[in-house]
């Protein structure tokens, strides 16, 4: 049988593709042997930063889920001149690279920032270098997620039922509740898993507000830098895990659809 | 007391969708909106119902002025063409949707769900989802949810349209049984002239966002004001002919299709006019029954016009096709020398006559019947069907 030339370059690019993509993969189970690796990760410090980690991230997921809804569902049905700027504006974090994000986020909440400054001279309250900046950097980068998961969820719920809502005599707030969360809730739960996900492994934005706080990708990088391979295999592990069991998830929650 | 639009025009994204359009309805009937999709007939409705709320002009209930209402307050219920059920919901769920909103005490819900769903002969259907039940019991489950909250007014926006023949049939005829016996105010919106006929007490006519002739079925089917009704109407022969002598009032000889036809429905002054006669309006001239009190008009004119109902004779057509139809009848094409008719019969009707395609025939048409509207002398094309 004659093998196309096209046929033949298509599985060429596979093959590769796959070796470059599973190589770090291959090259971290070879890395990580358990005894090291459990010995690091069952260390006081290390185990206060998976904490601090999925402590940040499930607050910024929660702020990201209630906000991220709220602006889908306004850039749904309440569109008006201008709108579709605005969106694009909140969503441009989605390709802002994180440290970026995290410098001007220093910029407007940092002790002499915008708001930072203000917000210290009257009520001597400090963002930056806090849980609150975790939560905060990580917020600003998934919230888009969640908004664009909202509403193409919207707008997937047929526009006659709205109506039909409307026209038995139900108010704005009881055809959200009653009709379009019911009808939306596979795609904002896989949102929100996503959402999580992503601000668990945010790290350019968080790395500029930590401080000396620590997420597991900061916690990564350090001990990378420094030689504890034990530590940075155990930790980059546990998000490989983690992020696989998320992906079977939303594949799950779509295919249940 | 009536449901009075007045003047109302909308305006999408510097589209005009309605203009000034103005009806009334006397309560407890039927208006029925007719006219090809895109012609802003659904956006006329939601503006009724409140749902776009950017138009001009006034919508008048009785006393109330209900442009001033939220659509939750208005006792308008609204029946879609895709049913709009809430597919997350139980039929009864779907039902009760409406009076859960309006916070109706339990026994009332229990009372009226069971009510009309007996109405409405859904009662076994009750607690399936959208998705187990048919179209037709779909749309009937939408009904109920409307009717529930006893409407004044209940707005449907082609509520048949995507359902087969039979279905159809069952529930235009429940429809109007319900619509009787609650004398609940209607406006039916569809594309269809025999449901448009069935239903309406009145029908508007619109087209591009404007209303091009509001009157009785029998009004608008035998007089249309304009070619486009005509054809909307199903006046399948819209032929072009030239007045020959104007008589009295609305009275006229018209030359159409080689023949000579009195016409008593001619308010036209032009010579160039289009003639429009429904294809049910024929009937066949018996050659085996014994002479029939027929006066030809091409023979004696003063004779024919003097009659009440004059029936104008048309020969030299060929049956060229038989078309079988629903309901044991046939549309029957006739040609004459690239002239062509369109007449419906009976099936009893062709087996009696025995007419039969190549047959050449002679038939019959009351001058009644025969109704003229202007045309431009250059315009002689027929828009095809």
């Amino acid at each position: 049988m004659k093998v196309s030339r096209f046929s033949a370059l298509v599985t060429v690019i596979v093959l590769v593709a796959g070796l470059f993509f599973g190589s770090p993969f291959v090259a971290l189970l070879k890395s990580f042997t358990v005894a090291d690796g459990f010995s690091a990760l069952l260390n006081y410090q290390v185990l206060a930063v998976v904490g601090t980690s999925l402590l940040t991230a499930l607050a910024a997921t929660g702020l990201a889920a209630v906000v991220g809804t709220v602006l889908g569902y306004y850039f749904t049905f309440h569109k008006q001149t201008g709108s579709r700027w605005l969106k694009t504006f909140f969503s441009l974090p989605l390709v802002l690279p994180p440290s970026a994000a995290g410098y001007m986020l220093l910029l407007a909440f940092g002790r002499y920032g915008l708001i930072g400054a203000p917000l210290y001279q009257t009520f001597s309250v400090q963002i930056m270098f806090t849980l609150t900046a975790l939560v905060l950097a990580q917020f600003f980068v998934v919230m888009p997620l969640m908004m664009q998961a909202a509403s193409s969820a919207f707008q997937q719920v047929p526009g006659s039922l709205v109506k039909a809502s409307h026209s038995l005599g139900a108010d704005e707030y009881t055809t959200f509740i009653k009709v379009l969360l019911p009808l939306s809730r596979p795609v904002l739960v896989a949102g929100v898993i996503t959402a999580f996900a992503r601000a668990l492994g945010e790290f350019g934005a968080t790395m500029m507000v930590a401080g000396r706080l620590k997420t597991i990708p900061i916690m990564i990088y350090v001990k990378a830098m420094g030689g504890d391979a034990g530590v940075a295999d155990g930790l980059s592990l546990l998000l490989v895990l983690l992020s696989f069991m998320i992906l079977l998830l939303v594949n799950f929650i779509g295919e249940k659809r | 007391m009536a449901l009075i639009l007045e003047n109302i025009s909308l305006a999408i994204e510097r589209n005009l969708i309605l203009e000034q359009i103005s009806f009334e309805v006397p309560i407890g009937q039927v208006l029925v909106i007719l006219g090809n999709s895109g012609a802003g007939k659904s956006k006329l409705l939601e503006v009724v119902a409140g749902l776009i709320g950017n138009q001009s002009g006034k919508i008048i209930f009785g006393e109330e002025d209900l442009s001033q209402l939220t659509p939750q307050a208005r006792k308008i219920g609204f029946v879609f063409q895709d049913y709009a059920l809430f597919p997350h919901m139980t039929a009864a769920k779907n039902i009760l949707f409406g009076l859960k909103s309006r916070q109706a005490p339990t026994t009332e819900q229990k009372r009226w769900l069971k009510l009309v769903a007996a109405e409405l002969k859904i009662d076994h259907l009750l607690s399936r989802f959208p998705a187990e039940l048919s179209g037709g019991q779909q749309q009937r489950v939408a009904l109920a949810r409307c009717m529930v909250l006893r409407p004044e007014i209940l707005l449907l926006d082609e509520p048949l349209s995507a359902l087969d023949a039979a279905s159809r049939e069952r529930l235009v005829m429940l429809m109007k049984k319900i619509q009787k016996k609650y004398r609940v105010t209607m406006l039916y919106v569809t594309h269809d002239h025999n449901e448009a006929r069935f239903m309406g007490d009145q029908i508007m006519v619109v087209d591009q966002g404007r209303v091009i002739q509001t009157g009785p079925p029998e009004e608008i089917f035998a007089r249309p004001v304009s070619r486009f009704v005509a054809h909307f109407t199903a006046t399948r022969n819209i032929l072009p002919g030239r007045i020959q002598e104007h008589l009295e009032a609305g009275q006229a000889l018209v030359e159409v299709a080689g023949s000579l036809l009195l016409s008593t429905s001619c308010q036209v002054a032009s010579q160039d006019v289009w003639v429009c006669i429904r294809p049910e309006h024929f009937s066949f001239v018996d050659e085996t029954a014994s002479a029939s009190p027929i006066s030809s008009i091409s023979d004696d004119p003063v004779a024919a016009e003097s009659a009440q109902t004059t029936d104008n004779i048309i020969s030299g057509y060929r049956i060229s096709q038989i078309l079988p139809q629903s309901g044991a009848t046939v549309l029957i094409e006739l040609m004459n020398r690239g002239a062509r008719l369109l007449v419906f019969a009976s099936n009893r009707r062709v087996v009696e006559q025995n007419l039969n395609v190549g047959s050449q025939v002679e038939i019959l048409v009351a001058a009644e019947h025969v109704h003229c509207l202007p045309r431009q002398p250059d315009d002689i094309y027929c828009r095809p069907e």
